[in-house]
């Protein structure tokens, strides 16, 4: 027994060690992890990324196919496409084709919405021979550019909304749990009114209060606005019940006793407490911000044209007789999927290495 | 043949690299209605080895490596489901710590004394030519026939009565949380005794409840062994109460039994120095001024117990020696067993 | 019992009365009204205009609004749909219907194959049908309904066999009674299937993981240890008790279940509240959404309400308190 290595003495890790020692033993939680790293990058980086800006329109080529690369000896190559006459059915010409090119100068864009620059990881640099990934649309955009260009607007939603409405929940939480009395009542109240209402009937109402027309950063701003201030009620609940148990606790007593300020009290000692389940929480919330913003936009009240957002992207497939014959507009779909799978890996993952098992 | 006869019983949790030993060679029997106490700090096995009896722990985790328990000489660990659900009331019956949570929440009392009683002690129309009651199973080993009854109310009500409750006619239609723990508790005993088990296994019975009460259900089952008759095991990691009620007791350490002797002797000289040590440890309310000591340490956890005698890093009297070779459980004096090599 | 469940039913009308003055509220903040469209029209005169807004009482602050509103309410009158041009009451219980209708079969599916499936996999647990069970159950929380219901959209349309959205054929008036019935199932089945689908999931996993709560309990072991059969234990004494955390968390599945039917009414070309919403909303016929927005709300609380009943029947510690 003597040579057990030291490292498994439980005592000797901190409880942020223990926790990412059970969080790297579960790979599926790290699989959602690292996916969601890449996506992240991905849509940090999309303009360099995207072959094409999310606006350019390519009036000859509406409802393009998926372009397929093939291999011609040590080249990824593509081919060029034909329209047939009078409808958008196209054919690969054989032998027509141009390599693909790493690092080519395309068109314009702003790094991080600063940096201007127009190298693109790849394309052809030949406007015949388009590299259209994933199709393109009805207005002949590029629906793989498109995707990376709203996932800057779908992803960062997410993240935003549950900052701000966490924030938010945790705070008023706090306060109406270590107060109680009718600070908590009119707050419970409030959170429960905000509750029982089915979220998308609410938060169509909220969204009428906005003017129909805005530019997209103020669209963007409302989202995240009507978003949080439909989230931080359940956040707030759950916050004020840890509260109400650990304020009777001996350490906050020991607190109140040395006669620390309330404030002082619910951030330094009572709000920690609650960290575990509010970091499992937010991460399992993240997917609803995201379907949040998707269903705003595909409803058409959201982020609007000629801005991209996966939301907006669905909304063309919701024609039959586009969905039947160009079944690529469902792609921004399958990333929602494959982000809000990824999400529920990690959350998943930092429950159970959390131990938090009330969620 | 002794009633119940568990032969070195060894159980792991857990199987191949990541087995974690629980019971650890155990071997203790229990003779028809003698009283045996098994006795030993929490987490050193005492549930799992009563559990095992009527095989109650799950495997998986649990896994049954060597041993057998014999009871009425067939062996539980080789027993199909059927014969366990057959011995399981029927030859064996089990109260538990805790009686709130025993109880199923959701289901009246009577009720669910009355389907121990349908399914060990079905009824018997007044017409049928049956055995009369007390005769014995015709050698089957486990097969036992019961007292013949006719109607399942006045049977629960019989048994709520037995077990001291008042106005049984009005609580079998009680749910569980209506009753205070004592009540509880006597519940529990009641529905073990509905199936007339020949062995009680009462696991720590009192643990749970007022110290007032503890005194109540143990004099209740003093009181319903002399009039039953059937053999009984009671767990408990309180000393004092082993004097009023054992006739042998179980010292158990870290998955093994350390000390075995009759009651009265062990009480007056404890041989083995964890027993000394236990006894030291129990607060006496008569002799004042003598001095109590707390067993300086902590029970090793499963998994993590030193080599050779388990006791050795907590013992007073521990030698280089005892570090290296696990001691045998001997028997020292007649009907005295110690696992130390230095009792004297 | 009576006692908490009179509660429950009088803590329903102010929830209703703050939900309402809530929205209400919403739609006062909201720039411009139904008339403002209206008044672009050069051949409505302003004088017929402000005739209208008179009626409806437009032109008064907003609390004088809710106040007739309420009145009116109270009086079964749901008001005027400005959009729609026709008494509110009749659009508004036809919609809530079809809501009603299409929720409570998707529920009656969900629940259906939920709750067999969870306790298989709770029985099963760790075998390969349970690993299997929870992976897609796992997989399926993520399918985001909007896409669920486009795929249904898509099937509908490629393969034919079901009608690509509404609630009844063109032809439905012509039918006789019992082809109208089939008319309505038909329309309903793919509708109903992709809610239900949306919501199963979520359900078969809180289904599991309460009966393996059950039982890991003590009264579990307490039973096996009386001689009580495996399948008695699980299915009597574990199962009873599941039953109610699972009941507990009804209101919440129920609420997602009517969020969900918003998305596929509006994309199935359901006619239900949400679609209504909707259109209401882009008419700018305020009335309209409040009028909605509390009647989906009334439904959700109603809903909690005889789930409460079902708990109170089946909690005796509820029950009998
Ligand atoms: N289901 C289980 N899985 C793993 N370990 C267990 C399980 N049940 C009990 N143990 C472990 O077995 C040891 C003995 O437990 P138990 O018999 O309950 O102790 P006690 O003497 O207090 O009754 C303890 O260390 C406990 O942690
Ligand atoms: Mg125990």
């Amino acid at each position: 027994m003597e040579s057990t290595p030291p490292n498994l003495n439980p005592i000797a890790l901190s409880p942020w060690q223990i926790f990412w020692q059970r969080l790297k033993r579960r790979r599926i939680a790290m699989i959602g992890g690292v996916i969601l790293i890449g996506l992240y990058l991905i849509s940090l980086f999309a303009g360099f990324v995207a072959p094409y800006t999310h606006d350019r329109l390519d009036r000859d080529r509406f409802f393009h196919p998926p372009t397929r690369p093939q291999l011609e000896g040590f080249h990824l190559v593509v081919p060029r496409y034909e329209q047939q006459p009078g409808n958008f059915i196209y054919h690969a010409v054989q032998g027509d084709t141009q390599p693909i090119r790493f690092f080519v100068h395309g068109e314009k864009y702003k790094l991080f919405g600063l940096i201007p620059a127009s190298i693109h990881l790849f394309g052809t640099g030949d406007d015949k021979y388009p590299v259209y990934l994933l199709g393109t649309d009805q207005f002949g955009r590029d629906v793989f550019s498109r995707l990376l260009y709203g996932s800057q607007i779908s992803l960062s939603i997410g993240v935003i909304g549950i900052l701000l409405s966490f924030t938010f929940g945790l705070i008023i939480g706090g306060i109406s749990g270590y107060f109680s009395g009718a600070t908590d009542t009119v707050i419970m109240r409030l959170c429960e009114l905000i509750m029982s209402v089915p979220a998308l009937y609410l938060i169509i109402s909220l969204r009428a209060t906005f003017p129909p027309s805005m530019t997209s950063a103020q669209i963007y701003a409302m989202i995240i606005v009507i978003l949080s201030f439909i989230g931080w009620a359940g956040m707030a609940r759950v916050i004020r019940g840890m509260t109400l148990s650990l304020r009777e606790q001996q350490f906050i007593l020991a607190a109140r006793a040395l006669g620390q300020s309330d404030f002082k009290i619910i951030v330094r000692h009572i709000l920690p407490n609650t960290f575990s389940y509010v970091i499992v929480a937010a991460t399992l919330s993240v997917p609803y911000y995201i379907l949040g913003e998707v269903v705003l936009s595909f409803l058409g009240v959201g982020i609007q044209e000629p801005s991209a957002s996966w939301g907006l992207m669905l909304n063309a497939a919701q024609n039959t007789e586009y969905l039947k014959n160009y079944p690529w507009l469902l792609a921004p779909g399958a990333a929602i999927f494959v982000t809000v799978l990824a999400f529920n890996f990690l959350g998943d993952g930092l429950r159970d290495a959390a131990d938090t098992k009330s969620i | 043949m002794a009633l119940l006869e568990i032969k070195n019983l060894k159980m792991d949790f857990g199987a191949g690299a990541d087995a974690l030993r629980a019971v650890d060679g155990v071997s203790l029997t229990i003779g028809a209605s003698e009283t045996v106490c098994l006795v030993g700090e929490s987490g050193c096995g005492k549930s799992v080895t009563a559990l095992s009896i009527a095989r109650l722990v799950a495997t998986p985790p649990a896994n049954y490596v060597g041993g057998e328990i014999l009871l009425n000489g067939q062996d539980t660990l080789k027993m199909s489901n059927g014969e366990l659900q057959k011995i399981r009331g029927g030859v064996v019956s089990y109260v538990f710590q805790d009686p709130g949570a025993s109880l199923n929440p959701v289901f009246r009392i009577g009720n669910q004394i009355k389907e121990s009683l349908k399914l060990h002690r079905p009824l018997t129309r007044p017409s049928a030519t049956l055995s009369p009651a007390g005769g014995e199973g015709r050698g089957e080993g486990v097969r036992v026939l019961k007292n013949v009854i006719t109607d399942y109310d006045t049977e629960v009500i019989r048994l709520l009565k037995l077990v001291g409750i008042p106005a049984p006619e009005s609580r079998i239609r009680n749910y569980p949380f209506e009753m205070s723990g004592g009540m509880q508790q006597r519940v529990m005993i009641a529905m073990a005794l509905a199936s007339e088990p020949k062995l009680l296994v009462a696991d720590e019975p009192t643990t749970a409840l007022d110290v007032t009460i503890q005194a109540q259900i143990l004099d209740l089952l003093s009181e319903l062994k002399r009039r039953l008759g059937m053999a009984i095991l009671l767990i408990t990691h309180n000393l004092g109460i082993v004097g009023d009620m054992a006739d042998r007791v179980a010292v158990m350490y870290a998955g093994q039994i350390v000390e075995l002797s009759p009651a009265r002797e062990l009480l007056r000289r404890p041989l083995h120095p964890y027993t000394k040590a236990l006894i030291n440890s129990v607060p006496k309310l008569a002799g004042g001024a003598s001095r109590l000591s707390a067993i300086p340490g902590n029970v090793p956890r499963i998994g993590n117990f030193p080599p050779g005698c388990r006791f050795a890093p907590r013992c007073p009297i521990a030698k280089p020696e005892c570090s290296e070779k696990i001691p045998e459980l001997l028997e020292v004096e007649p009907g005295r067993f110690v696992r130390c090599p230095f009792w004297k | 019992m009576w006692s908490f469940l009179f509660k429950r039913l009088l803590h329903m009308i102010p929830l209703l009365l703050g939900v309402s003055l809530l929205t209400f509220l919403l739609m006062a903040m909201a720039p411009g009204d139904y008339f403002t469209a209206l008044s672009q029209n050069p051949q409505i005169s302003p004088e017929t205009i402000a005739n209208l807004k008179a009626k409806f009482h437009l032109g008064q602050p907003w609390y004088v609004q809710y106040f007739y509103w309420l009145k009116n309410i109270l009086h079964g009158e749901f008001g005027y749909s400005m959009a729609y041009k026709i008494p509110a009451t009749a659009l508004i219980f036809e919609r809530l219907w079809n809501t009603f209708l299409l929720s409570f079969f998707a529920m009656i599916i969900a629940w259906g194959i939920a709750i067999p499936l969870g306790i298989w996999a709770a029985v099963k647990k760790d075998s390969w049908a349970d690993r299997g069970c929870s992976l897609v159950a796992f997989v399926g929380l993520s399918v985001p309904d909007v896409l669920l219901a486009l795929l249904a959209l898509w099937f509908a349309a490629a393969t034919g066999w079901f009608p690509v959205g509404g609630a009844q054929s063109p032809i439905h008036d012509l039918l006789t009674p019992m082809q109208q019935f089939w008319d309505c199932a038909y329309h309903l089945i793919l509708p109903a299937l992709v809610l239900a689908a949306a919501d199963l999931a979520g359900i078969m996993r809180r289904m599991r993981s309460c009966l393996l709560d059950t039982l890991r309990a003590e009264y579990v072991t307490a039973a096996r240890a009386r001689g009580l059969g495996e399948g008695w234990v699980i299915y009597k004494h574990a199962l009873r008790n599941a039953i109610n955390p699972l009941l507990t968390i009804f209101g919440y599945s129920l609420a997602a279940l009517l969020s969900g039917a918003f998305i596929v009414e509006n994309i199935m070309a359901w006619p239900g509240l949400g679609r209504l919403t909707i259109e209401a909303f882009f008419a700018k016929d305020s009335y309209l959404v409040v009028d909605c927005v509390v009647m989906a709300t009334a439904l959700l609380v109603v809903g909690n309400f005889i789930a409460d009943l079902m708990l109170a029947w089946s909690d005796p510690r509820i029950r009998l308190k």
